[in-house]
């Protein structure tokens, strides 16, 4: 096997977006990295399909690591998303009571954002409600509103990450996955499907595979339990028909269905909650979205009024516990990551923080940090309907994918970037090209014409001869 | 450049380029068409088999043939900015375009919206399963195949009964692809009894009255299991899967505009001369009863084109215009108001969809009065036309009822 020819302080195994965060954060402490990933692109896995919303925290458990991860990574999206040129679309949010007892629950609600440090988290009358939202179906008794949660693109803000650390010398593999752990005198060897690496340090990262990785040296602290989520997303016009995040109030076992406007300009609905086995397999099924149609419609009625653009199914990887598996082996040069449900997206950068700070507390004189001196930022390609894009500007080549109106240098440049997809559902992420209401009906053999042969799984299989 | 028209036109496909013809005709002079595609003529471009021209050219051709017929009527006369697209729509005649050069606003008295129509895809239908490579519309198989020759797969399979999607068949045929099988929820074929006959001489194996329950695959389509018309599940071996028909119009310019249009659908309302909510703008085509052939729509572009360059003529006179309510049985009537005002012609025709089968008699009527009826054997997805409605003498109190 043909060694990967690295010989690095630390290791991160997964590209999801919590591993993006983490690469990019020992990057910059000075460390020599390499960002491992089993799939053609970064969010191969569970981070691909969430509901792209930067949580406050207002409804986490307080006191929890989880909760302190979210707000710092809350803190730090807001504080580093305009150097990066990142989207941030502020919707506020809104927890509607549908009968008595639920709205019996709504000072409770408020009390914990309270206690959470969500100091502006307050009841809403009926009447207010229907000001803000006059879509929403009659029958509402009563609401809170969560004035500081925001949506973001779920995709080029771990994207970004990665590519701050790249540019500050951070290397990766994709298409590599991690087949066996050996551990060393002072670090590891493990062996991918893409050859060797020596390293100081590990990261696992793995998501749903998570366990699996911890377990191939150790009897892993965590079990994954994946639960998938399906989710609707409707066409751009809709997002006329609500203003904020329509949450229900949550229960028990869930958070519950939600509507939500992407930074994209459409609206999504989900997601359901279901336990399954199969660490891999996302299905969408026909009767849980009509279900789910129903559940939004009571909701929105005119809804149904708007055709569903795409159809996507997430796994998140639970575990047999609600809060953050993470655990750290000093002894053993390995650190954990585990467990990361929904709110990964927001706590990313937040979990980053705080594995930095448990390298600190315990893991010092393993590899010399040298911090680069000054950072440089990267800019990602804006993609937000809600900002100027790249088909108002001169010089884009024409428009390519009519529906998500991305254009011809867009998809060059993704090709050119620093960091370049090695799969269509990469470049799809990173440009939303095919991600429209035609599914690909115009633009598809555009697209497979300017991919040509710089990806070995594409949207043809040859020639007509 | 000049950036006032006449009239744009926006879509050269057969409905556009007519208009812009009958303009021509009429001495409109400097009339701009809009394409968002790098060459005018619209899907009949790479629909290669001999259904269009009888009605345009009296003689069967196949629509890539057609299409640079059609085209050849225009493009000496009047300029067609391809790969140019229309990103909004403001009231008054005001365009917003995005090309190469980025953005840019026209300004036209009158504009024409002819921008066709595609098909309802995997998701809009929301089919159970994972989401591979491989899954396409009947339209982008024709495009990779006869305008890239590039081929999406080896052993696909065809979803839907329409004529649509006997033309993929012989698309596939054309690459020296044999689609696996053709499978349909509807008991009966849409688009005609023999049709399926057709599939089963090319070595097609047909399935009515089946669900598909699952795309499995995680890279590329590897199979699809249905629920046969038996109550049987199966799993068939394939590499692709086409999604056929169920065309829908491109309305995604309308709905984020200022026009009034049908809440649930996004299709215009526009009366029998093409004329939308506000008077500046027409629409025309496939967009406003997908999915008629080509020379249908070539040669209603003509007529809303006459109508156009007449309405640059004339003083908008007085006039009132009478709702087109539907049955159940009906899914869309094109037009979905009818304007009546002096001059105007007495005789209408409308043309509607169905939701189901029905045969027997529709009838039109002024609330009690009926100015129409005759039987008609109806099929989804098929145009029927209501011809010599009479509307001499309805009045601004009257209401037209399309009804069984």
């Amino acid at each position: 096997m043909a060694p990967l020819n690295e010989n690095v302080d630390v290791v991160v195994i997964g590209g999801g977006v919590v591993g993006c965060a983490l690469f990019r954060r020992f990057t910059l402490m000075g460390a020599r990295t390499l960002l491992l990933e089993k799939g053609g692109d970064i969010l191969s896995g569970a981070s691909k399909a969430n509901s792209a919303i930067l949580h406050t925290g207002f409804d986490a458990p307080t006191g929890s690591l989880e909760l302190q991860c979210m707000q710092a990574g809350y803190r730090e999206y807001l504080a580093v998303h305009q150097q990066m040129n990142l989207p941030l679309l502020k919707t506020g949010a809104m927890v509607v009571a549908w009968d008595q007892a639920q709205l019996e629950a709504l000072p409770g609600i408020v009390q914990q954002a309270h206690d959470n440090g969500v100091s502006d988290v307050a009841l809403i009358s009926t009447q207010e409600l229907y000001q803000r939202e006059p879509n929403l179906a009659a029958g509402a008794l009563g609401g809170v509103v969560i004035p500081g949660e925001y949506v973001i693109d779920p995709w080029s803000a771990p994207l970004a990450y990665v590519t701050q650390a790249v540019m500050h010398g951070g290397a990766w593999q994709f298409n590599c996955e991690v087949r066996e752990v050996q551990a060393e005198e002072n670090g590891w060897l493990l062996t991918t499907s893409k050859g060797r690496v020596r390293t100081r340090l590990v990261i696992n990262c793995a998501g749903n595979h998570g366990d699996l990785i911890d377990g191939m040296w150790r009897t892993p602290e965590y079990e994954i339990r994946p639960r998938k989520g399906q989710f609707l997303v409707y066409d751009k016009a809709c997002a006329t028909q609500i203003n904020a995040i329509i949450l229900p109030v949550p229960t028990p076992t869930t958070k519950g269905v939600l509507l939500c406007r992407t930074i994209f300009g459409n609206v999504i609905l989900g997601p359901t909650a279901e336990e399954q086995q199969d660490r891999n397999r996302a299905d969408v099924d026909e009767t849980v979205m009509r279900e789910l149609i129903e559940k939004g419609r009571r909701m929105l009625p005119t809804l149904t009024n708007y055709p569903v653009t795409a159809t996507y199914a997430g796994l998140r990887p639970a575990t047999e516990k609600k809060e953050y598996r993470i655990y750290d082996y000093p002894e053993n040069n390995w650190i954990s990551v585990g467990g990361i449900r929904s709110t990964g997206l927001t706590a990313a950068l937040g979990i980053a923080a705080h594995v930095e700070t448990l390298y600190r507390n315990r893991f010092t004189q393993r590899f010399p940090l040298h911090p680069p001196a000054e950072l440089r930022w990267p800019q990602m390609p804006m993609l937000s309907d809600y900002q100027p894009r790249d088909y108002t500007c001169p010089g884009n080549g024409g428009i390519v994918c009519h529906c998500e109106l991305v254009t011809r240098r867009e998809l060059e440049a993704a090709f050119d970037s620093a960091v370049p997809p090695e799969c269509i559902g990469g470049l799809r992420r990173r440009t939303r090209v095919m991600m429209g209401r035609c599914n690909g009906f115009f633009c598809s053999n555009h697209v497979a014409d300017i991919i040509g042969d710089r990806l070995d799984n594409t949207l043809v299989v040859g020639k007509v001869k | 450049m000049n950036a006032r028209y006449p009239v744009i036109i926006i879509g050269a496909g057969p409905a556009g380029l007519a208009a812009a013809r009958a303009l021509f005709d009429a001495g409109v002079k400097n009339v701009l068409l809009l394409e968002r595609e790098a060459e005018a003529g619209g899907v009949p471009r790479h629909c290669r088999h001999p259904t269009f021209g009888i009605q345009t050219f009296y003689r069967p051709m196949n629509g890539d043939r057609w299409a640079a017929r059609i085209r050849q009527r225009i493009e000496h006369h009047y300029e067609i900015r391809t790969n140019t697209t229309v990103v909004s729509l403001n009231p008054g005649g005001v365009l917003e375009i995005s090309s190469d050069r980025g953005l840019e606003t026209l300004y036209a008295e009158r504009i024409i919206i002819a921008t066709g129509v595609r098909e309802t895809p995997r998701h809009a239908r929301l089919v159970s399963g994972l989401r591979p490579q491989g899954v396409l519309t009947a339209g982008a198989l024709q495009q990779f195949i006869y305008l890239r020759k590039l081929k999406p797969g080896n052993c696909p399979v065809i979803v839907g009964s329409e004529l649509v999607s006997f033309s993929a068949i012989w698309t596939l045929r054309n690459a020296g692809i044999r689609a696996v099988a053709l499978i349909d929820e509807n008991l009966r074929p849409t688009a005609f009894k023999l049709s399926t006959l057709y599939a089963r001489l090319m070595g097609v194996e047909v399935h009515l009255g089946a669900h598909i329950t699952r795309i499995n695959g995680t890279e590329r389509v590897e199979s699809i299991a249905f629920r046969d018309a038996a109550g049987q599940e199966r799993v068939m071996a394939c590499d692709s899967l086409i999604f056929t028909g169920r065309f829908t119009g491109e309305y995604t310019l309308i709905r984020t505009s200022h026009l009034l249009h049908e809440a649930d659908s996004g299709r215009p309302i526009f009366d029998q001369y093409g004329c939308c909510s506000d008077p500046a703008y027409y629409a025309v085509g496939n967009m406003t009863h997908p999915a008629d052939m080509g020379d249908q729509c070539y040669q209603e572009g003509l007529r809303i084109g006459r109508f156009v360059a007449e309405s640059l003529r004339a003083e908008a006179s007085t006039s009132f215009q009478v709702p087109v309510i539907l049955h159940e049985v009906f899914k869309i009537a094109a037009p979905n108001v009818v304007r009546c005002d002096t001059g105007s012609q007495a005789s209408l025709t409308l043309n509607v969809r169905v939701n189901r089968y029905h045969h027997g008699e529709i009838r039109v009527m002024d609330r009690q009065k009926i100015l129409y009826r005759k039987r008609h054997r109806c099929l989804p997805e098929r145009r029927i036309l209501l011809r010599g409605i009479d509307i001499s003498a309805l009045t601004a109190d009257s209401q037209l009822t399309i009804t069984i």
